[in-house]
C-alpha cells in the first residue's frame, strides 16, 4: 500500500506563490544582505524568523561554528599518535580493495612535527603550539569518532555543512533558524564570516537549499563591500539616492493602484525602504571601534598572525550578543599536503589566541553556557604521505578519522569521546557518521532532527538525510 | 539505564485478557476483524515491524508486534501496548497520534514516516472494536472473500518487473496516484483547436465565476513577446498590432505567428530547456573545469526549437544521437545532454565511486527531463510511493553502463556561429606567461643545483646525465627540467640525499607561483577546447581504467575491447560495492507493453533502443511531460504542478482532460512544439486580462488560482530583466549562438578569489567590447562556481539540480542589484541617451523611455512626476559619475596551502587592456545625465519588472 505523505503547512506553502510576508527576509546566497523586519505590519502572518520554541528545552541558544576549511589534521592537533614516530618514513601499505590515485603508489608513515602535552584538569591532548587554547582545555569536549563519506573538499564541505554531499540542501544554520527562528529581528538569523577567498563549493555552503529564502546564510565579506552593491556607484550621495527612491516610490504607488490585488507589489515597494536603511546600518554592525583596547588585544587584533581571525571571533561574539542565532566563521585552507609543520604551525597560530579569547570572553559575559561553539573541518588527514619521499612531510585527505571539538552550550566539557586507531587512520571507538553529529548538534540546540523536516521533491527532508542517532556522550 | 523509548509508560494497564480470547470466535463480518486484515496488518508491516519484529535480534524497546500476545505483553516496561476496546488507554494508539508527548513518544519516530490521519483513525477503530487478531489462515480467508470488493475500493496491485520483496510487488495503489501511467486518452470536444482548450477549461470553471475580459492589445503583445522570445516588443511592433484592423483574435494570431517565426523564439525555449537539463559551461565541484564545448549543445537546443524539430526526434537525439548517426556532428553535440550534470574525477576519489555518480546522475536526469519522473527514489530501495522497483532503476541505468564520457572530434556546422575565436589570444598570453614562470623558476633551481652539489661535495656527473636525458624527453614533468631530472633519479633508486631537493632555492612566493602556473596550464587546456571542433559528448565502450580526469578526455582507441565491461546489477542500499541481483538494460516496467524495440545487451545500441521507447507516441509520460512544460511556460503554472514529478508525490493535474488533449494533439501535429504554442496562445484563456472584475468572488471560488478565469501576471526572470534593459536602451547585440560571452558582473564578485583544487580559478573578465558584453543573457558564460549575483538574486537557478519551474521571490538584495549596481546606472544612462537622441521635447523623451521600458505611455501623473524629477536633478547638475573599469591585474592574497603562510601574487586580466567602456556619463550632456536618474527609476518600477 503506498503511503501518501502528509503535507505540513510550511512545505505546502512553499509550493505556492510566496506571500508578501516571505519577501522581506531572504537574501541572495552570494550577495546576501541584512533584513530588517521592523517595517512589517502587525496584521500580517507570523514572522518565520521570530523566535519559537524547539522540540526540547535546550541550554544552547546560539551557535558559533568555526569551520577550518581544507581538513585540519587530527594527528597534528588534538589526537597524538606516538606510534608514528616509530614508523616515520617506513613504507605504508594500505588495506582495502579500491584505491584512489591519491592512495596509490609508494607511501610512507609521517610522524607529527609537533610535541603534545596534556592540558587542564581534564588532561586533554593538544599539540604544544595551541598555547592559548590550552588555557581553556577544560571547556572543550573532543570528539574523535566522526566519519564522513567524501574525500573531495567541496563534497565533504557540503556534507559537513548541509548533510548532503552534492550540495543544494539547506545548511545547518538554515535548518536551525528555520527550527527556532532568531532572537534579533533586525539582523539575519544566520550570518557567515567567510575568508576573502570563498571555500571550495562556494556559497552553496551556506545555502537555504529548499527552505524559504529568509533562512539563507548572509555572508559579510571581509574586504570591500560587506554586501555587494549595498552602496551605489562612487559619486552618488545619500541625498541623490533618496530622491531617486522617492520617484520610484511615487511611480510604484501609482502603478500599484492599478493592481491593488497584487500583494507582492507592496512587498516589493517595502524592500526599497528596507534597503535604504540597511545602507546605514550594516557598517554600524561591523564597526569594532567601540570595543576597548584590552578586548582587542585579547583577541589578537592588530597583530599580523591573529588580526584576521581575531576580528571574526570578536564580531561573532558581538553578533551572538545581539541575538543572531547562528554564526559561521571560515578559516583556512588547512589542506596541508606538504610541509605540514610550517602550514599547520602557521594556521594554528592564526586561530589559537582568537578562539581562546572567544571562549573566555563569552564565559566572562555569562554567554558560554548558552552558546555552542563547534570547531571542525570537512575531514581529517592521513597518517601517511605519498611520493614526496619524506622531504616535504604532509598529509592527504582522510574521511575516516578527524577531531571535532565543542565548547559551551551544554556539551560534555572536559571529556574526550571516541578514539582512532594507533595510527590515526580510522575511528575505532565511539564511531559515528557525520549525520549523527548533526543530529547531536540539533539536539543541543533543542531540535529533533526527525521533526525538523520540510517537504520537498516528493519527500520530507531533514538535515541528517535519513535520520541519525544522538551521540549522548557529547552532551553534558 | 532508562530506555528512551516511552511507548509503554506506567499508565498502561491490561484489563481484558479474557476479551481477547473470545475475539477468536467472532463472526466473519466483524468489521474490526475485516479492518485488521485490510488495514492494520499491512500498516504494521509497513510502519512498525522493521523495528518491532522483523529482526528478532534487534527489537526496539523490547516490543514485538508480530502477535497480539506479544503486543499485550508490551515492551521492556511490561505494559500492554493496546487495551482492547479502549483506544484512549492504548499506548500504541496514543503514540501513533503524536499528540501525547512526553507520556508517549510519537511512533514511528521519524516525522517523515508518520501515519496520516486516516491510518491513525483505523488503529483507533480497530482497538475500539476489540482489537481482533485473526490467525494467518483466517486472515487469508477474509482477504480472499473480499478481494474483489476491496480492489475496487482501494486500488489494485500494479504489474512491474517486481520489487525486492513480495509485499512491495503486491502492494496496492490508489488509481488517482497512477494517472500518469495510464494511456493518453483524448477527450471528445465539440470545438477544435484553441476552442477545445477553452472548452476543457470551462468544464472545470467553478460555477458562478465570471472570467476576466480579454487583455488590451498593448498588454497582450508585451505578454506574448516575453513569453515567446524573452524580449520586450518594440514600440513599432506594438503600434502595428494596436492599429491592426483585424479582430482581436485574428490580429493576435498574426502576432503569434510572427513571434514563432522569430529566431529569438528558439533562444527563449532553450532557456527553459537548459533550466531543466542543468546547463553550465563548467563541471562543478573541486576543479570546476571549463567545459569548452558545452556552448555547442546550448546552440543545438536553440536550433532544434527554431526548426521546430519534432519533439520525439529531439528526445532521441539527446539520448542517443551518437548511436543514431556518429558521422553527423549535430548528433554528437545533441548527446551533450547526457553530460550536463556536474561531474569530476579527482585523484582523491575512487574511480568507481565517481563513475557511479555519473550513472546515477544520468539515470535520474533522463527520468526527470523526459518522463517527468524522478527515478533516484528507487536507487537505494524499491520506490516508496510509486510503482518503480529498484530493479527498473538499475535496469535503466544499465542502458548507460557502456556510455563513456569524452570530448569527441565534431566538425563545426555551417549553422554554428564560429565568430570571435580570436579572443583565444588572451588565453594564449596567459599560457605563455605561465610557461615563462615555470622556465624562470626552473632556471633558478638548476642554477642553484650546481652550488648545492658543490657544497655537498657530490659528484655532479649523475645529476648532469639525468638533466641531459631530461632535455630529450618529449614531455617534462611539471614543465621543469629540474623536476624531470629529479624524477628520473628517483626512479633509478638513487638515494635522495645524492641530488638536489625539490623546489631548490625557491622563495615562498615562487613556491606558490610554481603551483599557480602549473594549475593554470592545466585549466587553460580545458578553456582552449572552446575554439576547437570538439563536442562535449559520449561514446559507447568499455569503461576505461582512468583514475583522474584533469584534461579533456578523448575516445579510447580500443573502446570495445579495452577496459571493464560493466555488469549491471542492483546496488543494495545504493552502495556501488554492494552487489545485488544482476539486471539487463530495460525500460520502466509499469508502463507495460509499449516497448517495440528490445534493448540489446551489447556495448552499442542500448541508448538508441531505449530512446525509441522514451520517444514512443504511446509513452504517456513523455507526451504529457512536454505539453505540461509548454503550458507552464505560458501560464506560469503547469497543469500537473510538478513538471519533473508525475509520481504520487507530485501535484495532480488540475485539468487532466486538458493535459491529455494536449498530449494527444502534440502527436497528431507531428510532435510540433510550435503547433502547441499556437493552440495555447490563441485560446481565450491565454488572452485574458490579469484584471478580474470580481476579485472577491475569484478569491472565494478559486483560492488556488487554478481556474484560468484570470491571467496571472509574472515577474520577469533574471535573464529577461537584463535583456529587456539592454533592448530598451538599444545596446542589445542580437547575434545568435557561438562561444559564451562574458558580460560585466559586479566587479567585486568578478574579482573575488575563488578556490579550486590546489589553486585559484581565474578572475571573471568581461569581454573588451560592449557589443560582445551586451549579448542576450542566454549566452553568458555559466560557471557553476561563480554565479552572476544579479542573476542569482532574481532566482536564476543553480545548475546542480534540474529546475522545473522558476521561482520569483522578492528579496532585499534585488534592490541593491537593480537600484545600486553599475549595470543599472549604465543602462539608465543609455536609455536616457537614446530617448534624448530620438526625440525633440522633454515630453517626448519621457514618453519614449516609458514605451521602450514598459511598452506603454506614462499617464499624466507618471509623466508629471518624472518631469519634475528630471528638472530637479538638472537644476542640481551633479558631477558626472565615472564608471569603474576592470583593472589590468588583481592582487591575490591567500594562505598558501604548502606553507600556511600568507602568499600574494598578481593575476593579470589579459582582456582588460583592450576594454572599451559602455557609454559614460561624461559622453552625454547634463540634460541627458539628469534624465538617466528618471530612467533608473523607471527600470525599478513594477510595470517594468512584471508582465501582465
Amino acid at each position: 500500500m503506498p503511503t501518501r505523505p502528509f503535507f505540513p503547512c510550511a512545505g505546502a506553502r512553499a509550493l505556492h506563490a510566496p506571500t508578501r510576508r516571505e519577501f522581506l527576509y531572504g537574501l541572495g546566497a552570494s550577495i546576501g544582505g541584512l533584513a530588517f523586519t521592523s517595517l512589517l505590519r502587525a496584521e500580517e502572518k507570523p514572522n518565520p524568523l521570530a523566535p519559537h520554541p524547539g522540540h526540547f528545552p535546550a541550554k544552547a541558544k546560539n551557535c558559533i561554528f568555526l569551520m577550518m576549511e581544507g581538513g585540519p589534521s587530527h594527528i597534528d592537533t588534538f589526537d597524538p599518535k606516538p606510534k608514528l614516530a616509530e614508523l616515520h618514513l617506513q613504507e605504508f601499505v594500505r588495506q582495502g580493495k579500491q584505491k584512489s590515485a591519491m592512495e596509490s603508489g609508494k607511501r610512507y608513515y609521517v610522524r607529527s612535527p609537533f610535541a603534545f602535552h596534556k592540558c587542564g584538569q581534564s588532561g586533554a591532548d593538544m599539540a604544544e603550539n595551541w598555547e592559548h587554547l590550552a588555557g581553556v582545555a577544560d571547556d572543550l569536549c573532543f570528539f574523535r569518532g566522526c566519519q564522513v563519506d567524501s574525500v573531495n573538499h567541496p563534497t565533504a564541505m557540503y556534507q559537513m555543512n548541509c548533510g548532503n554531499r552534492f550540495g543544494g540542501d539547506p545548511a545547518i544554520g538554515a535548518w536551525v533558524t528555520y527550527g527556532i527562528g532568531s532572537l534579533n529581528q533586525n539582523l539575519p538569523g544566520f550570518i557567515v564570516l567567510p575568508e576573502v577567498s570563498y571555500p571550495q563549493g562556494g556559497a552553496a555552503n551556506w545555502s537555504n537549499g529548499f527552505l524559504p529564502a529568509h533562512f539563507q546564510g548572509t555572508p559579510l565579506r571581509p574586504k570591500g563591500s560587506p554586501i555587494l552593491d549595498i552602496d551605489p556607484p562612487a559619486g552618488v550621495n545619500m541625498e541623490r539616492e533618496r530622491v531617486n527612491l522617492d520617484l520610484i516610490a511615487q511611480l510604484n504607488q501609482m502603478q500599484q493602484a492599478r493592481h491593488p490585488w497584487q500583494d507582492e507589489l507592496a512587498a516589493r515597494m517595502d524592500n526599497y525602504e528596507l534597503a535604504f536603511r540597511m545602507q546605514a546600518q550594516v557598517p554600524e554592525v561591523l564597526d569594532l571601534s567601540q570595543e576597548d583596547a584590552k578586548t582587542k588585544e585579547l583577541y589578537g587584533i592588530g597583530r599580523d598572525a591573529t588580526d584576521s581571525f581575531g576580528r571574526k571571533c570578536l564580531l561573532a561574539r558581538k553578533l551572538v550578543e545581539k541575538g543572531v542565532r547562528f554564526v559561521q566563521l571560515y578559516n583556512g585552507s588547512w589542506d596541508s599536503h606538504d610541509y605540514i609543520e610550517r602550514a599547520h604551525g602557521n594556521l594554528i597560530r592564526s586561530v589559537d589566541q582568537p578562539i581562546a579569547a572567544l571562549i573566555s570572553d563569552l564565559k566572562q559575559r555569562g554567554l558560554l553556557e548558552s552558546t555552542l561553539i563547534v570547531w571542525c573541518g570537512e575531514f581529517g588527514r592521513t597518517p601517511d604521505n605519498g611520493v614526496r619521499m619524506g622531504t616535504t612531510y604532509g598529509r592527504d585527505h582522510n574521511p575516516k578519522a578527524m577531531t571535532i571539538w565543542l565548547a559551551g552550550g551544554g556539551c560534555h566539557a572536559g571529556h574526550t569521546i571516541g578514539a582512532t586507531d594507533e595510527l590515526g587512520m580510522e575511528a575505532v571507538e565511539g564511531v559515528a557518521h557525520v549525520r549523527d553529529f548533526h543530529v547531536t548538534l540539533l539536539r543541543l540546540l533543542g531540535l529533533d532532527d526527525n521533526k525538523l523536516t520540510y517537504y520537498h521533491a516528493g519527500r520530507f527532508k531533514q538535515l541528517s538525510q535519513f535520520g541519525g542517532k544522538v551521540i549522548r556522550d557529547l552532551i553534558a | 539505564m532508562k530506555l528512551p523509548f516511552h511507548l509503554f509508560p506506567l499508565r498502561g494497564t491490561i484489563t481484558a485478557f479474557g476479551l481477547f480470547v473470545s475475539m477468536q470466535t467472532l463472526r466473519a463480518d466483524d468489521p474490526a476483524e475485516l479492518l485488521y486484515v485490510r488495514r492494520i496488518a499491512p500498516l504494521f508491516s509497513e510502519k512498525c515491524l522493521s523495528c518491532h519484529g522483523n529482526d528478532v535480534h534487534k527489537i526496539k524497546g523490547g516490543l514485538d508486534m508480530r502477535s497480539l500476545e506479544s503486543v499485550l505483553r508490551g515492551g521492556d516496561s511490561e505494559e500492554a501496548a493496546i487495551n482492547p476496546g479502549k483506544p484512549e488507554e492504548s499506548p500504541l494508539y496514543l503514540a501513533a497520534t503524536r499528540q501525547h508527548e512526553p507520556d508517549w513518544k510519537p511512533m514511528p519516530p521519524k516525522e517523515a514516516d508518520k501515519l496520516y490521519a486516516q491510518q491513525v483513525e483505523w488503529i483507533k477503530e480497530w482497538i475500539a472494536g476489540g482489537a481482533p487478531w485473526p490467525d494467518k489462515g483466517r486472515a487469508e480467508e477474509i482477504a480472499k472473500a473480499n478481494a474483489t470488493k476491496w480492489a475496487a475500493e482501494d486500488g489494485a496491485p500494479v504489474k512491474t518487473s517486481g520489487g525486492l520483496s513480495p509485499e512491495w510487488t503486491n502492494r496496492k495503489y490508489k488509481p488517482e496516484n497512477l494517472w500518469a501511467y495510464q494511456p493518453v486518452k483524448k477527450p471528445a470536444t465539440t470545438g477544435d483547436g484553441p476552442a477545445a482548450i477553452d472548452e476543457l477549461i470551462r468544464a472545470r470553471l467553478p460555477a458562478d465565476l465570471p472570467v476576466a475580459p480579454p487583455a488590451d492589445r498593448v498588454t497582450l503583445i508585451r505578454r506574448a513577446t516575453f513569453d515567446l522570445t524573452g524580449l520586450p516588443p518594440t514600440p513599432e511592433e506594438i503600434d502595428t498590432f494596436v492599429h491592426d484592423s483585424l479582430s482581436d483574435a485574428e490580429a493576435f494570431a498574426k502576432v503569434v505567428d510572427r513571434l514563432l517565426a522569430s529566431p529569438h523564439y528558439g533562444e527563449r525555449m532553450a532557456q527553459h530547456w537548459l533550466d531543466v537539463v542543468r546547463y553550465a559551461d563548467s563541471s562543478g565541484f573541486s576543479n570546476d573545469y571549463v567545459r569548452g564545448n558545452a556552448w555547442r549543445y546550448r546552440d543545438y537546443v536553440v536550433r532544434a526549437f527554431n526548426e521546430d524539430k519534432p519533439y520525439d526526434q529531439f528526445v532521441r537525439e539527446q539520448i542517443a544521437g551518437d548511436e543514431i548517426d556518429p558521422a553527423n556532428p549535430e548528433m554528437l553535440i545533441a548527446t551533450g545532454f547526457l553530460r550536463m550534470g556536474p561531474w569530476e574525477l579527482t585523484s582523491m576519489e575512487v574511480a568507481k565511486v565517481a563513475r557511479q555518480r555519473f550513472l546515477d546522475d544520468v539515470t535520474n536526469s533522463v527520468g526527470e527531463t523526459f518522463l517527468a519522473h524522478s527515478l533516484q527514489c528507487a536507487r537505494c530501495h524499491d520506490h516508496k510511493f510509486d510503482p518503480v522497483p529498484t530493479r527498473d532503476y538499475y535496469g535503466i541505468q544499465a542502458v548507460f553502463a557502456t556510455t563513456q564520457l569524452a570530448e569527441r572530434a565534431a566538425a563545426f556546422l555551417p549553422d554554428e556561429n564560429t565568430n570571435g575565436f580570436e579572443e583565444k589570444r588572451y588565453l594564449e598570453e596567459s599560457l605563455a606567461d605561465h610557461r615563462a614562470t615555470l622556465t624562470r623558476l626552473d632556471e633558478k633551481s638548476l642554477k642553484a643545483a650546481d652550488a648545492w652539489l658543490a657544497e655537498k661535495k657530490i659528484d655532479p656527473s649523475q645529476w648532469n646525465a639525468a638533466l641531459e636525458r631530461a632535455r630529450h624527453m618529449p614531455k617534462l614533468q611539471r614543465g621543469s627540467l629540474f623536476n624531470t631530472a629529479r624524477d628520473l633519479l628517483l626512479k633509478q633508486g638513487v638515494p635522495e640525499d645524492q641530488f638536489p631537493p625539490r623546489q631548490l632555492a625557491l622563495t615562498r612566493e615562487e613556491f606558490g607561483l610554481e603551483r599557480i602556473a602549473n594549475k593554470g596550464l592545466e585549466r587553460l587546456a580545458w578553456e582552449l577546447e572552446r575554439y576547437e571542433p570538439f563536442a562535449l559528448t559520449v561514446y559507447d565502450g568499455r569503461t576505461p581504467q582512468v583514475t583522474a580526469v584533469f584534461r579533456p578526455q578523448r575516445m579510447m582507441p580500443n573502446r570495445l575491447t579495452a577496459g571493464e565491461l560493466e555488469e549491471p546489477c542492483i546496488h543494495l542500499g545504493g552502495d556501488p560495492f554492494s552487489k545485488g541481483p544482476a539486471v539487463s538494460p530495460c525500460v520502466l516496467s509499469v508502463l507495460g507493453d509499449i516497448q517495440t524495440t528490445p534493448i540489446p545487451d551489447g556495448i552499442e545500441g542500448r541508448r538508441k533502443a531505449f530512446a525509441e521507447w522514451v520517444a514512443s507516441q504511446n509513452n504517456p509520460l513523455t507526451t504529457r511531460a512536454i505539453v505540461n512544460r509548454i503550458w507552464l511556460w505560458h501560464f506560469g503554472q503547469a497543469i500537473a504542478g510538478n513538471p519533473n514529478n508525475f509520481g504520487s508525490t507530485g501535484k495532480k493535474p488540475t485539468h487532466p482532460e486538458l493535459l491529455d488533449w494536449l498530449a494527444a494533439t502534440l502527436v497528431e501535429k507531428g510532435w510540433s512544439c510550435k503547433a502547441m504554442h499556437r493552440l495555447i496562445m490563441n485560446s481565450e484563456a491565454y488572452r485574458r486580462s490579469a484584471e478580474h472584475p470580481d476579485r472577491k468572488r475569484l478569491a472565494e471560488k478559486d483560492p488556488d488560482g487554478s481556474s484560468y478565469a484570470v491571467f496571472r501576471p509574472r515577474r520577469l526572470t533574471a535573464e529577461e530583466l537584463r535583456d529587456a534593459m539592454l533592448s530598451a536602451t538599444g545596446e542589445l547585440n542580437l547575434t545568435m549562438g557561438g562561444i559564451p560571452n562574458r558580460p560585466e558582473i559586479n566587479l567585486e564578485a568578478a574579482l573575488q578569489p575563488r578556490q579550486v583544487m590546489g589553486t585559484f580559478a581565474a578572475a571573471w573578465t568581461p569581454n573588451p567590447f560592449p557589443q560582445q558584453r551586451n549579448r542576450r543573457s542566454l549566452y553568458a558564460l555559466k560557471l557553476r562556481g561563480l554565479v552572476d549575483p544579479a542573476m542569482e538574486v532574481f532566482n536564476s537557478p543553480a545548475p546542480d539540480f534540474s529546475c522545473e519551474r522558476r521561482e520569483a521571490s522578492t528579496v532585499t538584495p534585488q534592490v541593491f542589484s537593480l537600484f545600486n549596481s553599475k549595470a543599472s546606472y549604465a543602462r539608465a544612462l543609455a536609455l536616457a541617451a537614446r530617448a534624448t537622441h530620438e526625440t525633440t521635447s522633454d515630453r517626448a523623451a519621457i514618453e519614449r523611455c516609458f514605451r521602450l521600458a514598459c511598452g506603454r505611455l506614462p499617464d499624466d501623473r507618471e509623466f508629471t512626476a518624472c518631469l519634475a524629477h528630471w528638472q530637479k536633478v538638472r537644476a542640481q547638475s551633479p558631477t558626472p559619475l565615472v564608471f569603474a573599469r576592470p583593472p589590468l591585474e588583481v592582487r591575490r592574497e591567500a594562505i598558501e596551502e604548502n606553507t600556511g603562510e600568507n602568499f600574494a601574487f598578481a593575476e593579470k586580466l589579459y582582456d582588460s587592456a583592450d576594454y572599451v567602456p559602455d557609454l559614460q556619463p561624461s559622453d552625454v550632456d547634463a540634460r541627458t545625465r539628469a534624465l538617466a536618474d528618471v530612467c533608473l527609476a523607471i527600470f525599478n518600477t513594477n510595470d517594468f519588472a512584471y508582465a501582465y
